[in-house]
């Protein structure tokens, strides 16, 4: 039996659970259903990047219209492990909220069927082979998540909501430009008509593309995706919409939304990078975007007092480290894919401990929160560790995949990126630092009653965490091949 | 087949240079919508003699969805929101007018400097650029919520027209999602419209700006 | 063929009037009026020259020499303007559209000239604001012939007009089109017509034309006014040499279409200005800007036509 199956029942999956949302009988039942619904959503995901890594090739379906390769399942992966997290936290989250009778039955409906609808779509990103049906998912992605951030609708957030919903569908418009002149670029090189927009055509055929075209597209696709990515200069809409968002929906903007688009922008790498005679063109573009973003969001992160918009400049940061690594190639291509895993899981970790925190705090400014492990032990301690993590402290993981891109930019001989790399690093790491300790070892103005978590909330917490820890010291070998299988799809293997 | 083809053009041209010139809501609308109609005529001109029926049925779906479907959501807009029906331009419509004419011009000669376009109609390229610049202008030059979702349909358009100067053949599937989309796209801001006029009582993208830094 | 050559001349002279006439007339039974005869303008004309002319102390000679060389300058373009296909202008050389356009410049250099000299404040500003909209329409008018004779490959009227014929049309049909809109608005904005000023308006501080010109009196008034007359036979003439070169046939087809053509340019205004009232003074450089932004286009539109 064919196990492509599993490809259609990925997106089937969470389509069905948002329908079943809209019917959810109480407040309860609905947020219930985001935990455990997401858990089952996340298993076939799992089970679908399993076989397909299971196979030497892809696994195709539909026609080949639907694909899932190395490079597609490691994503699935992240993507899973980030939405359980977040949807465990949700219904934690959102249950003082409808027990307290804040939120509404619609309301809980509505979030749950949205939290399942962007799931599907992102889900659609990840799996389709049609450049044009990829576009539809991260436009769908756009529309479905602009209603989660103000879910609270408060005027901040409808205004974090209005500026996130233009700036991506421009920046989205723009990438289906780049779509149709990937496209265009087919013209005489044998793939035709329905297949123009296939992948694995394209792939085959690369060689044989129009190269200008192929270039222009490209640039299209790195502006346009790269605004939905949080890439700088196109990242304004990305620090209002994380930091108004409730601290689960802005742990899967940071921990996968973004990343969903810059996979995007990784599939089309690397049919620019066979053109012939064009090997680093591609590359060169995404290594400038990069840098561009470290630095930038290395001086905003200096000037944070908000603990979320702190959290979301470091999304727009580790964007950038990524992008970077994939420009790098060869070893870069490898500790970038590694660096999507440990930004995800930390960052979600970060925006659980911020929300949190947060709410016991009654506000965000880290000048007036004092000795979080106080408030409470199991959100401080995360909240800590996790930024300890963000700045890329060692020994966690991205410690170690910042260091390998650092030292693949070495090794290829490029000292003054090495250098400006290293520079914003070295930024982000003191001017976050400075209020890490602020808000860990300051002393309370007036005592406080500590937070007792839960055991599932300890869990939350401390297993990333961990994981990130083992990650840093020691990367199993059956994840280190995982990872050069899916750098190899993007054209390079070390 | 170009004398039809040209003319439908040289109408989304005046359309764009007259929604730049006018102050009035209504107005813009009712332009928006004119050009969505020549939008959707045009694969059909452009068939000429070989129409098939899915490029009739396209046209008519865009005709449905940018001439009557999308004016009428905005025109709802407007309505429930106490806008005074003016455009609040950070650009005068003068000023405007003029960056029309460096935007023709700007267009002219990135299709001249690209050329990389496959035997296709000589004036589609242009245009399309000409009108993306015109969306993206609005976006920026204009106050209100509402014309930047009319910015945004404008640039739609203008990318439509792009799609078919490279004159591909996408499947079926995808044209209507990229359709499906775009009206789910003006829906979804329609909605955020409401929902900022009631939390804000206006919908002055000016007055959104308490989020910094 | 010979004959015809001093047709264009000699029937804009005598006919320039008329066609005021007519547009009053239209204006007068759109208001329900009788309104004035046919040949008033005629009439007003020989009245003006039979009278003597007063002028004020503080004037110069150029205050006397405007309205004389202006009418000279008009009279100077008449002679460059083809009537349609099959009648060639009494003169026409390489490039005379430019001699065209800036004796319609010089008119008017010298209608403000004389406005300025009078020294009256409220000459002053009706001569700014002419400036200031002929400054945007002048660009509008050379962009269309520019358009027409890159068109039609030639640099004259004459050889413009009779380059202009239904494939031309055919091959680039929306920038004849918008050709025609330019020069359409540039006729309204130069005649002082409304939208862009009220012919009829003495008193409004919004007025442009008229009050450059109400210190004149006598002869000179009469210069002004027939020179006014001819202008408007000039530019209508130049939208209608475009609009009816998709007409094809022999003299005897084009002649009366370009007569006709002019009568429906006459009875256009005569409605517009019925059904219209004139643009604060804010909107009117944006209707100029229009036209600009259209003869542009046309002019584009026309290079990739006949690439």
């Amino acid at each position: 039996m064919n196990p492509g199956w599993i490809l259609p029942l990925v997106l089937l999956l969470p389509a069905l659970l948002a329908g079943a949302a809209l019917v959810a009988p109480t407040r309860r039942a609905a947020l219930r259903l985001v935990a455990w619904g997401t858990l089952l959503c996340a298993a076939a995901a799992v089970a679908a990047a399993s076989l397909a890594l299971h196979r030497s090739g892809e696994l195709t379906s539909l026609g080949a219209w639907l694909m899932v390769d190395a490079l597609s399942a490691y994503h699935l992966l992240v993507m899973a492990a980030v939405f359980t997290l977040s949807g465990a936290y949700a219904h934690g989250y959102f249950r003082e909220d409808a027990e307290s009778g804040e939120m509404s039955l619609p309301t809980a409906r509505r979030f749950a069927a949205l939290w399942f609808s962007s799931m599907a779509s992102m889900h659609l990103v990840l799996v389709s082979n049609n450049l044009g049906l990829m576009w539809v998912g991260i436009e769908a992605t756009t529309l479905v998540t602009a209603f989660l951030i103000c879910i609270h609708g408060t005027p901040t957030s409808l205004e974090a909501m209005w500026k996130y919903l233009l700036m991506c569908s421009v920046g989205v418009a723009l990438a289906f430009m780049g779509t149709l002149l990937v496209a265009a670029s087919t013209h005489g090189s044998g793939v035709e008509g329905a297949s123009a927009l296939l992948w694995t055509e394209l792939r085959d055929a690369a060689t044989r593309l129009d190269p200008k075209l192929l270039k222009i597209g490209f640039l299209f696709l790195v502006v346009g995706y790269g605004t939905k990515a949080g890439l700088a200069p196109m990242h304004n809409w990305l620090p209002d919409a994380h930091s108004q968002a409730p601290a689960p929906v802005s742990a899967i903007f940071s921990g996968f939304l973004l990343n969903a688009a810059l996979y995007c922008i990784l599939r089309t790498l690397p049919l620019v990078e066979a053109l012939p005679g064009n090997a680093g063109w591609g590359r060169e573009i995404l290594v400038a975007f990069g840098l561009i973003s470290v630095l930038v969001a290395a001086v905003f992160i200096i000037a944070q007092h908000d603990v979320k918009r702190l959290l979301a400049y470091s999304s727009v940061e580790h964007l950038g480290i990524v992008a970077l690594g994939v420009g790098l190639g060869g070893l870069g291509h490898v500790a970038a894919l590694f660096h999507i895993l440990n930004n995800s899981v930390s960052k979600s970790v970060g925006f659980f401990c911020a929300g949190s925190i947060g709410h016991l705090a009654g506000t965000h400014d880290m000048r007036r929160i004092n000795r979080v492990t106080a408030l409470s032990r199991v959100w401080g301690v995360g909240l800590t560790g996790s930024l300890l993590a963000i700045i890329g402290a060692a020994p966690f993981a991205l410690f170690l995949s910042e260091f390998l891109i650092l030292y693949a930019a070495i090794q290829q001989g490029h000292t003054f990126i090495a250098a400006i790399f290293l520079a914003g690093l070295a930024l982000v790491f003191v001017g976050a630092l400075r209020h890490l300790i602020s808000i860990t070892w300051e002393p309370l103005t007036e005592p406080v009653e500590t937070h007792r978590g839960t055991l599932l909330e300890h869990a939350l917490v401390f297993v990333p965490l961990t994981a990130l820890l083992v990650l840093g010291v020691w990367v199993p070998a059956p994840f280190w091949s995982l990872l050069e299988r899916a750098a190899r799809v993007l054209g390079g293997a070390s | 087949m170009t004398l039809p083809v040209d003319t439908i053009l040289v109408l989304v041209i005046l359309t764009g240079f007259l929604i730049l010139g006018t102050v009035r809501l209504h107005t813009a609308i009712r332009l928006c919508a004119i050009q969505g109609v020549a939008i959707g005529l045009l694969p059909v001109a452009a068939a000429g003699e070989g129409t098939s029926l899915r490029v009739v049925l396209l046209g008519l779906f865009i005709i449905a969805l940018k001439g009557v479907a999308f004016p009428r959501l905005l025109r709802r807009a407007i309505r429930e929101s106490a806008t005074s029906g003016e455009m609040q331009p950070y650009v005068g419509s003068t000023a405007s007018i003029v960056v029309g004419i460096l935007a023709l011009i700007a267009a002219f000669w990135i299709d001249s400097r690209l050329s990389f376009l496959p035997d296709t109609h000589s004036l589609v390229a242009p245009v399309a650029f000409f009108t993306i610049i015109v969306g993206l202008f609005l976006i920026v030059a204009r106050k209100l919520a509402i014309t930047q979702v009319i910015g945004y349909l404008i640039l739609e358009n203008g990318i439509y027209v792009f799609g078919l100067a490279i004159a591909l053949e996408v499947p079926v599937i995808v044209e209507l999602g990229v359709l499906l989309d775009m009206f789910v796209a003006v829906f979804v801001m329609g909605i955020a419209i409401f929902r900022i006029n009631r939390e804000f009582n206006h919908m002055d993208s000016d007055q959104l700006r308490n989020l910094k830094g | 063929m010979n004959a015809l050559r001093f047709l264009p001349l000699v029937s804009g002279l005598v006919l320039a009037p008329f066609l005021l006439g007519v547009v009053n007339r239209v204006k007068a039974s759109f208001a329900g009026r009788t309104g004035q005869p046919l040949l008033q303008a005629y009439f007003d004309l020989a009245k003006l020259l039979r009278k003597g002319a007063v002028y004020s102390r503080t004037t110069t000679w150029v205050f006397r020499a405007g309205p004389v060389v202006g009418l000279a300058a008009v009279l100077t373009a008449l002679m460059l303007l083809p009537a349609g296909r099959h009648a060639p202008a009494a003169w026409s050389f390489t490039g005379d559209l430019f001699l065209l356009a800036y004796c319609l410049g010089l008119v008017r250099f010298l209608t403000v000239l004389a406005a300025l000299d009078t020294g009256s404040a409220f000459e002053g500003m009706g001569a700014s604001r002419e400036v200031q909209f002929s400054a945007l329409a002048e660009p509008a008018l050379l962009v269309s012939l520019a358009a027409l004779a890159r068109l039609t490959g030639g640099l004259g009227l004459t050889d413009i007009t009779a380059g202009l014929d239904a494939a031309s049309w055919e091959a680039a049909g929306p920038a004849l089109a918008l050709v025609a809109l330019a020069l359409g608005v540039v006729f309204l904005a130069e005649n002082s017509r409304i939208p862009v000023d009220d012919p009829n308006t003495h008193l409004e501080l919004t007025m442009i034309h008229e009050v450059m010109i109400l210190d004149h009196s006598g002869p000179d008034l009469a210069f002004i006014l027939y020179g006014a007359a001819l202008k408007f036979w000039i530019l209508g003439a130049l939208i209608v040499n475009v609009g009816i070169s998709w007409i094809g046939g022999p003299a005897a087809v084009s002649l009366p279409a370009f007569f006709a053509g002019m009568l429906l340019v006459a009875v256009g205004v005569g409605v517009v200005e019925s059904v219209m009232a004139r643009f604060r003074l804010l909107k009117v450089p944006r209707m100029l800007w229009v036209g600009v932004a259209l003869s542009v286009l046309a002019f584009t539109l026309v290079g990739r036509f006949t690439a």
